[in-house]
């Protein structure tokens, strides 16, 4: 048994392979255990995770822990935290690592408390201290950064999307990896009755490498028909900022924001979108940013490369016919 | 049916940067010049709450808040929308600076056992230090079922149905009450009040306990710990306005711009 300290990376599942964000978090974890002298390991949980276990090979893990299980094929707060909570028992890691997705929104909060653990969310950078690893986080709408430490042990973090760079395998140092076995309550207090898909329009928000996106200045879902225009000529995503999707001119998954999805595309078009620190918090880390809008004081400018001041209807159409002759 | 809904009133979230100042001391932020406003989440909280209210008109909502000083000026705007009734827990021990988390959660499930409910409504995570764990630990602490990011709530006698956002959809749930949910934006914008809702919000009952009230003498240790605070970098681009005699011709100017400069 190594005596090194223990990071833990709890690694996210989608369609029973690794979730691109996990590479995020095993860099993270890396970072961590570099600070500690620690070793690096995963915790996967799903039900069919071979594909998902054999992916981990290479990255220097110590072990990669399993529960397979059922219950497990989509997420369900009690159930993961019990899995993880059984994990924890065998690994007994001094830092847990996950993604803030939607899946760790529930999952982190949920883990810390069954384990009476501390939790710092939505963190986007690690700090070496003098007390240990440090994590950084945005506060105050990203006004103010604030940087903390654990108090606890375990102590759980967990990682804003598109802050860290994806580690790359690096080592071809095997990994062990122990199935952990737990009896999971067939019955939990909250019981899934039906899931829901809704098809996305499009090229999906979270991979894509350009986005145009809209804002309340778009005036309506009509608007929103001229921006897929554009979309479509750059085989962009469409986004939002959050008044769009609150008064539902278009979905709530398009929405780009702190509290929606965190992007950092090569190019993001924002129209009519005036640069809420909400906002910006989302979008910031684009590549090249171009803004259109009719305020010329919109804060968006302070943040763009390009802009053009005017009202949206009369700028996009052209704007897409000459990207559209030029790229054809 | 009583609803109760945990609220927070913070610096006005859309400030300008200056306006938060840090405090180097204690790692607080000091805003300058900028109102107290409800947190964006508790809105959308409070809004799921009042739409219950609106199918379970029998039910009553009350809002409660924990702080050192609670300024009733925020308070009253969630009365106004509609809440029956507001419980204060305000003690010079619940400076900004004592609490975490952990700490702000046995304190609300604390007060909540006192006050009674059958259903608590939380925001998804507070427009300041965005933590987002307080809720479900709440639900921990007094051992309810607990559901995040809800998006809309059916209740049928003790049987609460529950659509629940999720990345590429959403679930519908079920659990029994009593018990604790999170809402996010997906709960909805807050309702306007009209002038006779803000007129009648003030006289509208007002509790006002401290800790020993609530029966918590002393506060338990923080399980994190906020080392410092900082200013972040400016990373303002420099943003290369394009213009023209007519918004067709800058339109077309920035697309050659960006096919020369290699963006697309």
């Amino acid at each position: 048994m190594p005596t090194e300290p223990t990071i833990l990376i709890v690694v996210e599942l989608q369609d029973c392979d690794l979730h691109p964000l996990s590479f995020e978090a095993l860099q993270a974890g890396n970072q961590v255990a570099q600070n500690v002298n620690g070793r690096m390991s995963a915790a996967v949980l799903g039900n069919g995770t071979d594909a998902a276990v054999k992916r981990l090979q290479g990255f220097g893990l110590e072990h990669v822990y399993v529960v397979d299980d059922p219950l497990l094929e989509s997420y369900h707060g009690e159930h993961y935290t019990a899995a993880l909570a059984e994990i924890c028992h065998s690994a007994a890691p001094v830092y847990i690592l996950m993604s803030n997705t939607l899946t760790g929104v529930d999952l982190a909060p949920r883990l810390a408390w069954e384990l009476e653990a501390g939790l710092v969310t939505d963190c986007v950078a690690v700090q070496t201290a003098d007390v240990g690893p440090v994590f950084v986080k945005p506060v105050y709408s990203g006004n103010v950064m604030a940087v903390y430490r654990a108090a606890t042990c375990p102590f759980l973090v967990s990682l804003r999307p598109r802050a860290f760079a994806p580690l790359q395998p690096q080592n071809s140092k095997t990994t062990e990896i122990v199935p952990v076995n737990c009896a999971l309550n067939p019955n939990p207090r909250v019981a899934q009755v039906e899931r829901i898909d809704e098809e996305v329009q499009g090229i999906r928000l979270e991979t894509a490498d350009r986005i145009v996106a809209g804002g309340r200045g778009i005036g309506g879902s009509e608007g929103f028909g001229q921006l897929r225009a554009l979309a479509d000529v750059l085989g962009a995503a469409i986004g939002a900022s959050r008044p769009p999707c609150d008064l539902g001119w278009v979905a709530p998954t398009a929405q780009v924001g702190q509290t929606g999805e965190i992007v950092a595309p090569g190019l993001y078009i924002a129209v009519g979108i005036s640069g809420s620190t909400q906002h910006l918090a989302g979008m910031s880390g684009a590549k090249t940013i171009v803004a259109i809008n009719s305020d010329p004081q919109a804060s968006i400018f302070r943040i763009a490369d390009y802009g053009v001041v005017g009202k949206y209807e009369e700028v996009i159409p052209t704007f897409t016919e000459a990207l559209k002759d030029m790229l054809t | 049916m009583r609803i109760v809904v945990c609220i927070k009133q913070v610096p006005d979230p859309e400030g300008p940067r200056d306006a938060y100042f840090i405090n180097t001391a204690n790692a607080t932020v000091e805003p300058r010049g900028i109102p107290p406003v409800l947190s964006l989440f508790d809105e959308n909280a409070l809004e799921a709450a009042l739409r219950i209210r609106d199918s379970n008109p029998t039910g009553s909502v009350t809002v409660l808040s924990i702080g050192k000083r609670i300024t009733n000026a925020v308070m009253l705007k969630a009365m106004a929308a509609g809440a029956d009734s507001l419980v204060k827990i305000e003690d010079e021990a619940l400076d900004a600076s004592a609490l975490d988390s952990y700490i702000t959660a046995r304190v609300l499930a604390a007060s909540l056992s006192k006050l009674g409910f059958d259903l608590i409504v939380v925001g998804r995570q507070a427009a300041d230090f965005n933590d987002g764990q307080v809720g479900i630990g709440i639900a921990r602490l007094l051992d309810l079922p607990s559901v995040t990011l809800v998006r809309s709530v059916h209740i049928s006698g003790h049987e609460m149905t529950i659509e629940r956002v999720l990345p590429q959809g959403c679930e519908l749930v079920r659990t029994a009450l009593p018990a604790l949910i999170m809402v996010g934006n997906e709960g909805g914008e807050l309702r306007y009040p009209s002038m006779i809702q803000r007129r009648e919000a003030k006289n509208k009952p007002i509790t006002t306990w401290n800790l020993a009230d609530i029966g918590l003498t002393t506060l338990p240790a923080k399980r994190v710990i906020r080392q410092c605070l900082f200013a972040p970098e400016l990373n303002d681009r420099s943003c290369r306005m394009i213009d023209g005699a007519s918004l067709t011709e800058a339109a077309r100017k920035l697309a050659e711009r960006l096919h020369s400069d290699r963006v697309v």
